[in-house]
């Protein structure tokens, strides 16, 4: 199997721990939900950017999660309140 | 077998596809299956299970499978030659009552040995509003006729009685008979071509080619899954129609040889007919697997065995009778298409071997608009906003989305001239345009969205109406890859003109609040254009890839001259200072800093 | 030798991709063919080197020969070559203020899959569009707006036309400016104005109009085309006027005509200003051969089909007439202009064959040798096997004779490394491997004729199949039997068609009015549209020098069914001016013609018939020049027998013995049966089993299906 190097493009895989890709900080097991070792900043999709985003509704919000070592934004996610973060994990070789 | 006769039977079995698509458009001549390219031809094995997929609307192919396979169950026993049924019921496997499926058993010698089937979007199907899709109808009972499976056509004689049935339910009964008598030109068509196929090459030569390439496909298919790495990936799609807002979530796990779509944990079936049945969901996650993942292999069988779907019953994604689905095909369809497409992005993303074949999420809303009214000579006027086809591309791992690109789903599609609309509707456009910030940014911006403007004119009766189904305006869909941000949503303004008597606009340069009046949102349901009102439509952008800090300035610059991303986002989002039309440097290495440190300022999660 | 001092001579120079062909046709009756390589971007050498290779045999120097020609007709490949290597004037767009980006976004994904294979479609992450000649940032929005009805809704605004001028000439350093308004095929007062501008603000820009260029409905194809000509325009210009200079030092001091991509002839001075009209007139060129070899042997039926190294190409002609390309694209661009439709297909003697490793399904292409490093037996440096490899591996070429021997074939390397590549991993011998990739090639080209004749709803079993190119004549016979197309020809003139055919081509204009009314239309109010079409016609015929009586017009009407999307150019059969009788007739033709394209049960009556475009074909006839027809002989070509070894043989269902035949020893009226192989000095005909081939009058071959 060739491919267990990365998770996605921003999250590599070092001696099966999830890193940052760009920094190589440590994002716990690749085969646990790495978002819980990253931070997550959750913003109004009304201010996330340019004026399209606003489409005149309260509670859209769009989820950054950000490497702690290098602050490299590395997933985003569409969410309303209180639902879960989307994990992607990697199965655990063998 | 001789792999050279094989080639020969592989390739004519494509021509045959082409031909049939070819004889559909010709014999049909209609907008909608000739410009938006809504349609599908394929060919399906004598146990109904696909053989040959051709490029049309995707999540068909499966869908018509399984039209054939309970043709079969229904009239076992008593299927001819020459005979053509006709289904279009949601609960047994067509997506919508609109898409009707023709489905033709081929003879040879005798013997059943092949099935075609296709489908057209009809023109009218009886539902209690015009064009198909139904945003006011509460139930499958309201969305026009619908049929498990009727014998149309019986030893190549058409059954007047049946269709003379079926055309006293529709509206443009003459429009519907064209779309009918394509399908059948189609399927005889297909028949022929395979019939002759046989002929010189023996009927047990071609099925054993046929089951070959079908065994080859799944080979194919099981090879590039084991080279993918083994894992599990998320997403999840919010629609929403008139405040309520229903989630699909797709948890998508591949293990070995296997891929594995689970609904579990979508929403309950909603009372809007944004629902779809288990057959329009399985046909939608494989609309955007066929081109994403077997680019290079086959469209048959045998790319459907290695994959399984798990929906549960009674929600969104397999609604039970009698919840409406007339909007299916781009809702929960679409939201279907969006997190598969967004899933399988992510897994090929995890590949180093596939990560140039990973692309963040394509044209996630369409927006089904149909005008209806009548035009400036005097006669009536039906049809889509074709716009809704020129969807915005997701970016991928190494370059922008496709700006107005397309959609993954339907690979071919355009949409009609300005001037080919206003020769024939009573309308004329302020703007037609890309989108500014509509794509989402990123490393790699998604492809940008566009929008237009509407004004009556020169319409007999003041203005015309128009069907809207546009869910999905509060909640981007087009969902980023590794850090890029969503697509912006669909917008759909109702502009009211003042009550001063100021004339009906001629230009907006400056786009929607250029345009005077109040604006309302609207979404669903039927609406007026009238008087010196407008309508405005934007719609959404592609998804982006990776953190937009570290997109090259340069692209940010041409962005901002080229109009597509506005100085403030230049700034804001991408951390890009611009002096003078040119990238400052030092200014943006600054903006960057600060960018990433404000990040850092934030509290960890939980 | 040739050439008396009283002989005078028409000569006629093709651009093609590779070689540049001459035809010279003497007032003594004498036919001359010459060929050169290409030279681009200097193809003005190209053009002269041609015409020495042709004047050379007939003992002249090119003074002497241009001294005593009396026409020059002249076909190129500057147009495309300008496009397809970005080679143009910098550009910019006026356009509508509000629709700036209508030639970026191509109607949404249209310009993103045009052009695009079937395989790579199937693969939509891998596609983008061609950027645009003219870029995002040159494009500017005018305030201004006409209806559909071209009435003024907003009036020109000059003085941002002004500004906007100075934009694009001093900041986006431009030398070409396209304008393209909305509807402003209806009424193209603002774009005229524009113009105006122009030339006074910017008077050594190049400028094109798209009502000008292109008076048709869609704006996107227009503005397209608007850009493609101003940004080919100046090259263009240039192109034809060093020409026309380097025949005058020369010594020849007559007219210089251009082909046309329509099939007709411009001045050289009017080609200059529609570089979009040039764009593929070498392929229409060979369709206008093909029609006029057609014409000459009683066949109004043709399909023409073209294979060299890299493309195979097919012209349909039915009935003498020929179709225009509904959709036509250069490069990946879209453009609205009357062109002969000849569909291109990457498939050719260079057409690489590969084992897909993964399926050990054998392929031939899509990818090409090309001419460099080209098939392995050239012995140029080409290290995959291709479909010219395999003619030589089943018998059909000889080591030896090929292009008269100049080049001598390596088939030992061409079956090594076939073996290594293709036989090999197939678990097959290299001779059934390569009978199979054969077949394969054979069928594929049946396939693709088969879809291209039903697209145009036609039956292939009613055409005569004409096999032009150097790798065609191996295939055709086979191809041809397997369509069931009445026969097949291999021309005289194979080697140089597209050379041939602008000598058989008349000067052609072509105009248009795009007018939606319903069918019912009086004739008075038909004619009205035609008769200032005519009008122009007619002055512009008589300034060229064309006498009255020379002087054809020819009417067609675009028509479709009210609520359907296809429409159908139908020609006006009737005498015009139209009578009451004529009009109708000209619905009932366009009735048929639908029917008989589409299908039976295609047409939606009810919903009414309307015209769309009025269209004129203003010809000026050319004097044909006769081609010599000799006496047919006896039918024994045993003369021309030169041997007999083993090639491929269908019916016997692998290799088995064949004669071999040299072409330049047939004469007219010999006859020989099959499995045969002709040798002619620039192909080879294969002549599969119960196949007979025939010399006729004009030495060309013409293979018959025996009757079973």
């Amino acid at each position: 199997m060739s491919g267990q190097d990365r998770i996605s493009a921003s999250v590599a895989v070092k001696e099966g721990q999830a890193v940052c890709a760009a920094c190589g900080h440590d994002l716990g097991p690749a085969t646990k939900p790495w978002k819980d070792h990253a931070h997550r900043r959750e913003i109004p999709l009304a201010l996330a950017g340019g004026q399209a985003y606003d489409t005149g509704h309260e509670g859209v919000l769009l989820r950054h999660f950000y490497c702690p070592g290098c602050a490299a934004l590395l997933d985003t996610e569409t969410a309303m309140a209180g639902d879960p973060a989307l994990d992607d994990i990697l199965a655990a070789r063998g | 077998m001789d792999p050279m006769t094989f080639s020969i039977i592989r390739h004519r079995l494509f021509r045959i596809v082409d031909e049939a698509v070819i004889t559909l458009k010709h014999v049909s001549g209609s907008a909608i299956t000739n410009e938006g390219h809504d349609l599908m031809v394929s060919l399906y094995r004598a146990d109904g299970t696909l053989l040959m997929g051709g490029v049309g609307f995707l999540h068909h192919l499966t869908s018509a499978a399984e039209a054939c396979k309970s043709i079969i169950r229904r009239f076992e026993g008593d299927i001819h030659e020459g005979d053509i049924f006709l289904l279009n019921d949601p609960y047994t496997a067509a997506l919508h009552t609109s898409d009707i499926y023709l489905v033709s058993p081929i003879h040879h010698e005798g013997r059943l040995v092949a099935w075609s089937a296709c489908f057209v979007h009809v023109y009218d199907i009886g539902a209690v509003n015009p064009g198909g899709f139904a945003p006011q109808a509460p139930d499958i009972y309201t969305e026009g006729f619908s049929s498990p499976g009727i014998r149309l056509v019986a030893g190549g004689e058409m059954r007047q009685d049946v269709l003379d049935t079926i055309l006293n339910m529709v509206r443009s009964p003459e429009m519907v008979t064209l779309d009918l008598r394509s399908m059948i030109a189609c399927n005889n068509v297909a028949r022929d071509r395979m019939q002759s196929l046989m002929t010189k090459y023996g009927a047990k030569e071609v099925d054993g080619a046929c089951a070959e390439l079908v065994n080859q496909s799944e080979d194919l298919f099981r090879a590039r899954l084991r080279e993918l790495p083994d894992g599990q990936w998320q997403s999840r799609q919010y629609l929403d129609v008139n405040g309520d807002t229903a989630r699909v979530n797709l948890t998508m796990t591949k293990k070995d040889d296997r891929l594995i779509f689970d609904f579990s944990g979508s929403d309950p079936q909603s009372p809007y007919s944004i629902n779809c049945t288990k057959w329009a969901s399985l046909g939608g996650l494989f609309a955007p697997l066929f081109p994403l993942l077997c680019y290079d292999i086959t469209w048959n069988e045998g790319v459907l065995r290695p994959v399984e779907m798990i929906a549960p019953e009674g929600s969104i994604v397999n609604c039970t009778r009698p919840a409406p689905v007339s909007v299916a095909t781009v809702g929960a369809i679409q939201s279907v298409n969006n997190a598969a497409c967004s899933t399988i992005g992510k897994m090929l993303g995890a590949s180093e071997k596939y990560r140039n074949q990973s692309t963040a999420v394509w044209h996630a809303n369409h927006f089904a608009i149909f005008k209806f009214g009548r035009n400036q000579k005097g006669g009536d006027s039906i049809g889509i906003l074709t716009e809704t086809f020129a969807g915005a591309g997701g970016a991928r791992s190494f370059a922008d989305g496709v700006e107005i690109g397309g959609e993954i789903p339907n690979p071919i599609s355009r949409m009609a001239n300005v001037e080919t609309v206003e020769a024939a509707f009573p309308v004329r456009y302020l703007f037609r345009r890309r989108a500014p910030d509509s794509g989402g940014p990123g490393e790699y911006r998604g492809g940008t969205g566009g929008e237009l403007a509407l004004v009556p004119h020169k319409a007999p009766d003041g203005g015309i109406n128009y069907v809207i189904s546009g869910k999905g305006s509060r909640h981007p869909m087009s969902e980023g890859l590794a850090g890029g941000y969503p697509g912006a949503p669909n917008s759909y303004v109702w502009v009211k003109a003042p009550e001063d008597g100021a004339n009906t606009p001629v230009t907006a340069a400056g786009g929607l609040d250029a345009i005077s009046g109040t604006q309302e949102r609207v979404s669903w349901g039927v609406y007026p254009l009238m008087g010196r009102d407008a309508l405005y439509v934007r719609w959404n952008g592609g998804g982006g890839h990776g953190d937009p800090i570290v997109r090259d300035p340069e692209a940010v610059r041409r962005d901002v001259a080229a109009g597509l991303v506005t100085l403030q986002s230049a700034g804001d989002i991408y951390g890009v200072a611009l002096r003078d039309g040119a990238v400052d440097e030092t200014e943006t290495m600054a903006k960057r800093k600060s960018i990433r440190s404000a990040r850092l300022q934030q509290e960890a999660s939980e | 030798m040739a050439g008396t001092g009283e002989t005078s001579y028409l000569v006629a120079t093709d651009v093609g991709g590779t070689c540049t062909d001459t035809v010279i046709f003497g007032t003594d009756g004498v036919i001359h063919i010459g060929k050169a390589l290409s030279t681009p971007p200097d193809f003005a050498t190209g053009v002269l080197n041609s015409i020495v290779s042709a004047a050379d045999p007939m003992g002249l120097t090119l003074e002497e020969l241009l001294g005593r020609t009396h026409l020059f007709i002249h076909g190129s490949t500057v147009v495309d070559n300008a496009v397809l290597t970005r080679d143009g004037t910098p550009t910019g767009l006026l356009t509508t203020q509000g629709f700036e980006d209508t030639l970026h976004v191509t109607r949404g994904a249209y310009g993103r899959w045009s052009g695009l294979t079937e395989e790579r479609i199937k693969n939509p992450v891998q596609t983008d569009r061609a950027p645009a000649l003219a870029p995002r940032d040159a494009v500017v929005g005018i305030p201004e707006r006409m209806d559909c009805d071209g009435a003024v809704v907003l009036p020109l605004d000059e003085a941002a036309v002004e500004q906007a001028v100075r934009f694009l000439v001093n900041e986006k350093q431009v030398g070409a400016i396209a304008v393209s308004f909305l509807w402003s095929f209806l009424n193209a007062d603002h774009e005229r104005r524009v113009r105006d501008i122009i030339n006074r603000v910017a008077p050594g820009a190049y400028v094109t109009l798209s009502s000008d260029i292109a008076p048709n409905l869609g704006e996107y194809e227009r503005t397209s085309t608007a850009v493609i000509n101003a940004y080919a325009g100046q090259i263009t210009n240039d192109y034809l006027t060093s020409l026309q200079g380097l025949l005058a030092e020369k010594g020849y001091d007559g007219a210089t005509m251009v082909m046309q991509g329509y099939g007709g002839l411009l001045p050289a001075a009017e080609a200059a200003d529609r570089a979009v009209g040039m764009i593929e007139c070498g392929p229409a060129a060979g369709v206008i051969g093909a029609k006029f070899l057609g014409d000459l042997m009683g066949d109004p039926d043709v399909i023409a089909a073209d294979m060299g190294g890299t493309t195979f190409k097919v012209g349909v002609i039915q009935d003498g007439k020929l179709e225009y390309a509904r959709e036509p694209m250069v490069d990946r661009f879209h453009y609205l202009a009357p062109k002969i439709e000849v569909v291109s297909i990457g498939a050719g003697g260079g057409s690489i064959i590969s084992v897909d490793p993964r399926t050990k399904v054998p392929h031939v292409g899509p990818r090409s040798a090309g001419a460099r490093p080209g098939p392995i037996c050239y012995g140029q440096g080409g290290e995959e096997p291709t479909l010219t490899d395999v003619m030589l591996l089943i018998g059909y070429m000889d080591p030896g004779q090929f292009l008269n021997g100049s080049i001598t074939l390596d088939r030992e390397k061409a079956e090594r490394i076939f073996k290594e590549k293709i036989a090999d991993p197939l678990g097959m011998t290299t001779q059934e491997a390569a009978i199979g990739i054969y077949r394969i090639a054979s069928a594929q080209i049946t396939d693709l004729i088969r879809e291209i004749t039903v697209e145009r709803g036609l039956d292939p079993r009613d055409f005569v199949l004409h096999s032009f190119g150097g790798s065609c004549g191996m295939l055709a016979a086979a191809f041809g039997q397997e369509l069931s197309v009445r026969r097949v020809v291999i021309p005289y003139t194979a080697s140089v068609n597209c050379a041939f055919g602008l000598v058989s081509a008349d000067v052609a204009h072509e105009y248009s009015v795009t007018q939606n009314l319903p069918a019912t239309t009086s004739a008075a109010q038909i004619n009205a549209i035609f008769a200032p079409m005519e009008e122009r016609a007619r002055a512009q015929l008589a300034a060229e020098g064309i006498e009255p009586d020379r002087m054809r017009m020819e009417w067609s009407v675009d028509l479709r069914y009210s609520r359907q999307v296809h429409e159908v150019t139908t020609e006006v059969a009737a005498n015009t001016p139209l009578d009451d009788a004529g009009a109708a007739r000209l619905v009932d033709d366009f009735e048929a013609l639908y029917e008989r394209k589409y299908g039976r049960g295609s047409a939606y009556r009810e919903a009414g018939i309307e015209m769309t475009m009025f269209r004129l074909t203003a010809r000026g006839l050319m004097p044909r020049p006769t081609l010599p027809a000799e006496e047919e002989g006896s039918a024994d070509a045993s003369a021309a027998l030169i041997g007999n070894r083993e090639i491929y043989v269908e019916t016997k269902g692998g290799m088995a013995p064949g004669d071999i035949y040299d072409f330049n020893r047939l004469q007219p009226g010999n006859s020989l049966k099959g499995p045969a192989v002709i040798h002619t000095p620039i192909t080879t005909i294969a002549l599969p089993d119960r196949m007979t081939a025939r010399m006729d009058r004009w030495r060309n071959i013409v293979v018959e299906f025996d009757a079973d």
